[in-house]
């Protein structure tokens, strides 16, 4: 945070507690891009596999389980990969929407903060 | 697990804040720099070290606590793969269908096994230890520790956001102890302007 020139301007306890907010935020907003990132490359993982499924004529496929591949029928992977699919782009949407949430609730602390604190604080990306 | 909150005693009366939580010790918060440092007895400099000190502390404790949060969350996804396995032996139970799978010997290389109807796995436990367990009793293991490991993970989180939350307040208040320096150090600067240092 900049140190601001000797001004006057008192900190109360509800101005800490917002800043402390603002910083738990912000934390938050960096995990979820990560988070989200994540997920993206695992949903267009699936989507390659389950693309280069309805290539291949083989009828017994190597299918990821724990550590292992095991030999699934085609039909079984599909339905398996189907169901990756919908899990983790229901996690995605849940995650973009916790990520607007976070910063709705950022962009109030910081018109917040600004308002009382004007030049003496520093709410932006370093 | 939950920290009751208890109102400061000391001078500088800050609402409702936590003295400590698990070892962590609560920052002060500080309603006026002036009082604060007239009741601690301290000069400007000394606080500042104090409060810079304090600082590296929450820092130390931050790495530690980082580090087992990402230890957890390497053990989470391995425990959700083993339950998967296991899940996978008891579909296959009832169809008198073995299991055909292609596992990895050593790096790169790579063998087939079959694996027949079981009843039982075995799981490694640590320590050099593996029991034998049936389908059933492996994951409710499985799923115990998934549990443990998801609880510790969220208790570590809000640890860790308690820290953070502490470590803002000890940087507000250097900031603040700082200024408020300035400040004075001005005030005495316009009282005195015939004595030019």
């Amino acid at each position: 945070m900049q140190q601001g020139g000797g001004s006057e301007t008192e900190v109360t306890w509800e101005d800490q507690q917002n800043i402390n907010k603002f910083g738990r935020l912000n934390n938050r907003f960096h995990e979820l891009e990560d988070e989200i990132k994540i997920a993206k490359e695992s949903n267009d993982n699936l989507e390659d596999a389950s693309n280069e499924l309805i290539l291949t004529d083989e009828e017994v496929v190597r299918f990821q389980i724990g550590e292992v591949f095991a030999h699934v029928p085609k039909d079984e992977v599909e339905s398996r990969i189907e169901q990756m699919k919908e899990v983790t782009s229901q996690k995605l949407e849940k995650l973009e929407e916790e990520k607007e949430s976070v910063l709705a609730q950022m962009a109030e602390l910081k018109k917040i903060l600004y308002a009382k604190f004007n030049d003496s604080i520093n709410l932006e990306e370093d | 697990m939950a920290s009751s909150s208890s109102t400061s005693g000391s001078g500088s009366g800050s609402g409702s804040a936590l003295t400590e939580r698990r070892g962590i010790p609560g920052a002060q918060f500080v309603e006026d720099v002036q009082t604060y440092l007239t009741q601690s007895g301290l000069d400007v400099g000394s606080a500042l070290a104090f409060l810079q000190e304090r600082l590296q502390q929450y820092k130390v404790v931050e790495m530690k606590l980082l580090a087992q949060q990402r230890d957890l969350q390497a053990k989470i996804p391995d425990i959700e793969k083993c339950l998967d396995v296991v899940a996978t032996l008891q579909a296959k139970k009832g169809t008198g269908e073995e299991l055909i799978t292609d596992f990895e010997v050593s790096e790169g290389i790579y063998s087939r096994a079959r694996i027949e109807e079981t009843d039982s796995v075995c799981l490694w436990l640590g320590a050099n230890v593996m029991l034998e367990y049936s389908l059933e009793e492996a994951t409710g293991l499985l799923q115990k520790n998934l549990d443990n490991a998801r609880a510790s993970l969220e208790v570590l989180i809000a640890d860790l956001q308690f820290l953070r939350d502490q470590v803002t307040i000890t940087q507000v208040t250097i900031a603040r102890v700082y200024n408020w320096d300035v400040h004075q150090r001005r005030i005495q600067q316009a009282a005195a302007p015939t004595a030019q240092e």
